[in-house]
């Protein structure tokens, strides 16, 4: 039991024969950072928060929250907010309903503090939950979270469909969450851009499998955006394609960093956004049968539960 | 203290974050003593992730340019004038091979370098006079 | 407070955006019997209080808040639990009220109503309504209201009364069981209790593999 970690995952498959089912996902984040949950809709970051969270069954595997395994005792709850891309109120409360509610499970709830992010954040105490908008009602969540003193945040697909204003705000919110180095934010989108500046660790995730996990510097260098002539990149050199796109123009992939050396001819190779390494990644087809054999690798794990300074 | 990042620099956050605390540093505008906001604050303000400052102040750190005390942040250390020669050296040497590489391209000679090094000097000299 | 007891308050509060509606149910049930007290509490608890009793699980599909219960720190059993204690809750509310308004309307009609009425009808109504809820709820922990539906809600009524009624029951036949009536009542919750919790399709099991701290 590793105290300085906010929650780890090994080795967990879940959901067998399901379409959106995890094989052997791996991976784990220091006590203090954000870590960026990455991957196309359907790559199972959804399911991997509900098992995380224990709404949903594992099937093989450990599951280690704040410091405990799972199953983590109820009252672990005090310390973890929750925020999903819907309310899960009832849509006709108040916001100063909502509050009443459930300050009584709360040990350590805040009225004041959840009235001030209230004003903060521009929500109408009187508004019901069901008036408020996308971006507001994602707000309110996080009011809430804040106000019981949770120490971890999760989010789920925060920002889609936000406006890239309430984006902003939103990742103003975490920068102000993490001050304290006890807090730490898992924060799961297909929005890669949320993550390009404010990621500590990524763990990209595709059909299931985790394809790397690491910080953030050590997945952008991990990978290289090759691009080339419609016949420089063919399957022939040996080097692994990653989600190769061909056009009458051009073709252009991402390969990884140790095998981009293996290139011939005139390709530009540059280090990739992470926006390319999202598309790329998950522009391959999901391997979901145990044998397969195109895909010879393991999931890769540059990951290793060290403190950064 | 400022720091401004930018996106299209081509250089890495956290040397972006260094060197301009490091000039800063140098040039007396953050003097010693000076208390630097924690790795966190820094990285809130700027929108940066946290690893991204910690690497900036462990690097400073590491050269001598500030210290940090965990539990209390960060503060500027006295400018060790041989770290500061070190880093000015390394800063006239990165400008100069600068140079060589433009004047190479331009097919100037050892003489034409020299020239125009002169040049600047007494353009300095003069105003410095003025 | 109990966690059991801070759910069932959760459930009040769930339903309480909607409270004038209920209140107007029952005011038409009050209407309806109010030229026979006798029935007033029975009658109650069969149109009003078997209605508001699963109304949480209404609510609680069309609003998500079984994320809700999964996120706060409340363990599943105080859920059900939870539940349960509304239900015997809003009876006992029901009953209090429509005791009282019984005798009310009885006094304005000068019709006789003493104890050897009110606490057969009492004791009758526990039993209707706490097997009407003992079969309910496992069906809507299992299924989830949208799928039990109004259905599945009010056929165990109908079943109850319906059985009652074949049973041709007066009050004086069963004063004499008055006792196990009551013992019934509450034996069918508790037993109703435990088969909730097994067939509860959200409580989350975990594979052999995994090992249990």
């Amino acid at each position: 039991m590793s105290s300085d970690l906010a929650f780890a995952l090994r080795g967990v498959s879940a959901g067998a024969g399901n379409t959106f089912a995890l094989r052997d996902v791996t991976f784990a984040l220091p006590t203090g950072y954000v870590m960026g949950l990455i991957g196309a809709n359907g790559a199972g970051k959804t399911t991997t928060i509900r098992c995380l969270l224990g709404m949903y069954p594992i099937d093989a595997g450990e599951i280690e929250l704040l410091g405990h395994r799972a199953p983590e005792p109820v009252a672990l709850r005090q310390d973890v907010g929750v925020v999903l891309d819907h309310t899960y109120l009832v849509g006709d409360w108040r916001l100063v309903e909502v509050e009443r509610t459930l300050r009584p499970f709360y040990n350590r709830w805040d009225g004041a503090r959840y009235r001030q992010l209230l004003d903060e954040f521009g929500l109408d105490p009187r508004a019901k939950v069901k008036d408020l908008s996308r971006g507001m009602a994602m707000k309110l969540m996080i009011a809430v979270a804040l106000s019981h003193q949770a120490r971890l945040l999760i989010l789920d697909e925060p920002t889609s469909g936000l406006d890239p204003v309430s984006r902003d705000e939103l990742i103003g919110i975490v920068g102000d969450f993490l001050l304290d180095e006890g807090h730490s934010v898992l924060f799961s989108t297909h929005i890669t851009s949320d993550l390009d500046r404010i990621g500590d660790y990524l763990t990209i995730l595709h059909g299931g499998r985790v394809v790397r996990t690491g910080t953030k510097d050590e997945i952008l260098e991990a990978y290289r955006v090759v691009r080339g002539g419609p016949d420089d990149l063919d399957d022939r050199v040996g080097v692994e394609l990653i989600g190769v796109r061909r056009t009458q123009t051009g073709a252009q992939a991402l390969v990884r960093t140790e095998e981009a050396d293996l290139l011939s001819g005139d390709v530009l190779v540059e280090p990739p956004t992470l926006e390319e390494i999202a598309v790329h990644i998950g522009a391959r087809v999901p391997h979901r049968d145990p044998d397969h054999r195109a895909d010879r690798r393991q999931p890769d794990s540059s990951m290793s539960a060290r403190r950064v300074a | 203290m400022r720091v401004v990042l930018s996106n299209s620099a081509g250089l890495p956050l956290y040397q972006q974050v260094k060197e301009q605390l490091g000039t800063a540093i140098l040039s007396g505008e953050l003097g010693e003593g000076t208390v630097l906001p924690s790795v966190r604050a820094l990285a809130r303000d700027l929108r940066i992730s946290v690893i991204t400052t910690t690497r900036a102040y462990a690097e400073l750190a590491a050269e001598g340019f500030i210290a940090t005390v965990p539990g209390k942040g960060a503060f500027v250390l006295p400018l060790d004038s041989a770290l500061v020669r070190e880093q000015l050296l390394r800063e006239v040497e990165g400008g100069l091979q600068a140079a060589l590489d433009a004047a190479r391209r331009a097919g100037l000679h050892r003489e034409d370098l020299i020239q125009i090094l002169d040049g600047l000097i007494q353009a300095e000299q003069y105003d410095a006079i003025q | 407070m109990t966690t059991v007891a801070r759910m069932a308050v959760l459930d009040l509060r769930t339903v309480w955006p909607y409270r004038y509606y209920s209140l107007a149910v029952f005011g038409l049930g009050v209407l309806v019997f109010a030229s026979r007290p006798m029935w007033m509490v029975p009658g109650l608890v069969l149109l009003f209080t078997s209605q508001i009793a699963p109304y949480p699980f209404n609510v609680a599909d069309k609003a998500g808040l079984e994320t809700l219960y999964a996120v706060l720190p409340l363990s599943r059993r105080s859920v059900l639990y939870g539940h349960y204690a509304w239900a015997t809750a809003c009876f006992l509310v029901t009953a209090t009220a429509g005791t009282a308004l019984a005798l009310a309307f009885a006094r304005v009609q000068a019709v006789p109503l003493g104890d050897r009425t009110l606490v057969p009808m009492l004791t009758l109504s526990w039993a209707l309504f706490a097997v009407n809820i003992a079969i309910q709820f496992p069906l809507l922990v299992r299924f989830g209201y949208t799928r039990v539906s109004v259905l599945g809600t009010t056929l165990p009524l109908a079943a109850v009364v319906g059985t009652v009624y074949k049973l041709q029951l007066n009050m004086v036949s069963i004063q004499n069981w008055l006792p196990l009536l009551g013992a019934a009542g509450v034996a069918a919750i508790v037993v109703s209790a435990a088969v909730a919790t097994t067939v509860d399709r959200r409580r989350v099991r975990y594979g052999r593999s995994v090992s249990s701290t």
